[in-house]
């Protein structure tokens, strides 16, 4: 399918006016724009996605340090909420059983930019081991996991906005598993919900948990610590278009906030449109997602 | 495929066979081994043009836009104490390190250089061809002092000063907010700072220079776009699919403008092998007012 061409160029003006990337603009909260759906956004009755959020004031303490106690309660509670299972076991047994070889992909970078929080990896394997499925047929990794032997994937990222992607999440997250990893970020990065769509990674994703402890809002793609907060959240869900169009809701709420004026995240997230309408993986349309939201309310911007 | 993937594509290819990186160690700072207990841990690490992306896969795009040469990365080290990387990229000219260094403007500005910005363990700056980065792992008041000081070291071991890019001389300074100015080539830094389209509309290249500023004018906060082209024919052909793409009419003048959404003006005139643009203003007339100050301005800039 032609995602881009000379004659299909989309403006500012298309997108602040939503005949262009209308979902998007919806979820970043630019006024005026006609709405996808019916409903109010992230509070659809018949929702075609769920996300939970989770926060918890304590997850991080004024160092930074991130809490893995708390950490572990968060995701228990995000994941007995999502499926409605009393027992965390049987939580977990709703997607991963004994005979799979689970692969915990996760956001890795260098201690300049934004990786899973160990806490985060750990709680998942922990809680995945308990469930059953044996310890040597989990393996976790940002680079290198062996995912054609994998027969289930968990998508494990952070969350920042990107100065070439506009945000990443759980669709950039997989970009990892392609060889041609720069050719994704051309062309506005449209073509980054293709990697769902790889023959080895196909139909793999059980389960996505987003470590949104401490997000990045800032222009990248280099670290300024003023960009980064503590918003000590995880997400749980199953629709990566679903959360990433939640954290892009967040992130964009930040920014205004930092800014004291709207500061729109750009370049916008095309890959998170076209993860929606070419690779249909999921909806980004805010009246289409329900969320749940547990736990500290402080600045939730959501 | 689109205009800026093509421009991304090329820009991509240049780098990947740019002749002009002889020798990694050629032209390069020198760095302290040592600052106020944290000494140099491990190998230093040199990248280039071609092997920028090692270093920040999905990041050099940004440097490469601003024709970086090449980065020297050292690590410090103190026991008991945040880490400390030090970064220097060497530009090809000093208006790049300028550009690069105005990326990101968020930061306490302090005396360091010729400007220099600190925000809670990360202090940049710019001197002469080169910007200097350094990061600590956490802030402590003594990284703080060190990062200073290391700072102050790797200034001074830059004997000169660069000259800005004379464009600036373009920006009215009355209501000017300095932390907007951003000065850049190609549509990928134009659309981090401001999104204008996803096909590059302007024509931007390698070989045009371009300063985007934000402004006070009573309630509203109008941007200023300036541009300049290497031909009055390139600033001629991008300011004609200026007006038909981006405001729906042809500029059948030198100037353009016209209310647009949220009761907002927006537009412009070329000037030579210049286009002088605004956006989000609150009249016709104060956009109008903005571009003609700019365009004054202009004939005092040099080539």
């Amino acid at each position: 399918m032609k995602h881009h061409d000379k004659n299909h160029r989309v403006t500012r003006r298309d997108f602040l006016r939503g005949t262009a990337y209308a979902t998007l603009g919806l979820a970043m909260g630019i006024e005026g724009l006609p709405r996808a759906g019916k409903g109010s956004a992230f509070a659809a009755e018949n929702p075609l996605s769920q996300v939970v959020l989770v926060r918890h004031e304590a997850a991080v303490d004024a160092g930074h340090q991130v809490n893995s106690v708390v950490v572990a309660e968060m995701l228990d509670t995000a994941m007995k909420t999502f499926t409605g299972e009393g027992d965390i076991a049987k939580a977990w047994q709703r997607y991963f059983h004994p005979q799979d070889n689970v692969g915990i992909k996760y956001t890795r970078c260098s201690w300049q930019r934004i990786h899973v929080n160990q806490a985060v990896l750990d709680a998942i394997t922990d809680r995945l081991i308990a469930s059953g499925v044996p310890r040597n047929r989990v393996t976790a990794n940002d680079f290198g996991l062996p995912v054609k032997d994998c027969t289930a994937l968990i998508n494990v990222p952070t969350v920042k906005v990107h100065s070439l992607t506009g945000i990443a999440v759980s669709i950039k997250n997989y970009i990892n598993f392609t060889r041609i990893r720069i050719f994704y970020h051309h062309d506005g990065s449209s073509k980054l919900g293709e990697t769902w769509l790889l023959p080895e990674v196909k139909g793999k994703t059980r389960l996505i948990v987003v470590d949104m402890l401490r997000p990045y809002f800032g222009p990248g793609p280099q670290i300024n610590p003023l960009h980064q907060w503590d918003y000590k959240g995880i997400l749980v869900g199953t629709d990566p278009v679903a959360i990433d169009t939640v954290c892009l809701s967040i992130c964009q709420k930040k920014r205004n906030l930092f800014k004291g004026e709207e500061w729109l995240i750009t370049p916008p997230p095309r890959s998170l449109a076209t993860a929606d309408s070419v690779y249909h993986l999921g909806t980004s349309d805010p009246t289409k997602i329900e969320l749940t939201r547990l736990g500290w309310e402080k600045e939730q911007l959501i | 495929m689109g205009e800026l993937s093509r421009a991304s594509l090329i820009l991509l290819g240049l780098s990947l066979f740019a002749p002009h990186v002889a020798r990694a160690e050629e032209n390069m700072l020198r760095l302290p081994q040592q600052v106020l207990g944290w000494k140099t841990d491990g190998q230093d690490k040199v990248f280039t043009r071609q092997t920028i992306f090692d270093y920040m896969d999905g990041g050099g795009e940004i440097y490469l836009a601003y024709d970086f040469q090449q980065l020297l990365a050292r690590e410090y080290a103190r026991a008991d104490a945040p880490r400390i990387v030090a970064e220097t990229y060497q530009m090809a000219s000093s208006r790049d390190a300028y550009g690069i260094f105005t990326h990101d403007t968020d930061g306490q500005p302090v005396s360091m250089g010729q400007m220099a910005l600190y925000s809670a363990g990360l202090l940049r700056f710019w001197k002469d061809r080169f910007f200097v980065r350094l990061q600590a792992e956490d802030e402590t008041p003594e990284v703080k002092a060190a990062l200073m000081t290391l700072g102050h070291q790797i200034a001074s071991g830059i004997p000169s000063n660069g000259k800005k890019p004379s464009l600036l001389m373009a920006l009215p300074p009355q209501g000017l907010i300095e932390s907007s100015v951003h000065y850049f080539h190609t549509p990928v830094s134009l659309n981090i700072h401001y999104f204008l389209d996803d096909s590059n509309l302007l024509n931007l290249n390698s070989k045009t220079e371009a300063i985007l500023a934000q402004y006070h004018q009573d309630r509203d906060r109008p941007r200023l776009l300036v541009v300049r082209y290497p031909r009055p024919s390139d600033a001629a052909a991008a300011f004609e699919q200026f007006g038909k793409v981006y405001l729906r009419q042809s500029p059948a003048g030198k100037a353009v403008y016209r209310k647009l959404e949220k009761e907002q003006f927006a537009g412009g005139r070329r000037e030579e092998r210049a286009l002088l643009l605004v956006f989000e203003a609150g009249s016709r007339e104060s956009a109008e007012k903005l571009v003609d100050l700019a365009a004054s301005r202009m004939k005092g800039v040099t080539p």
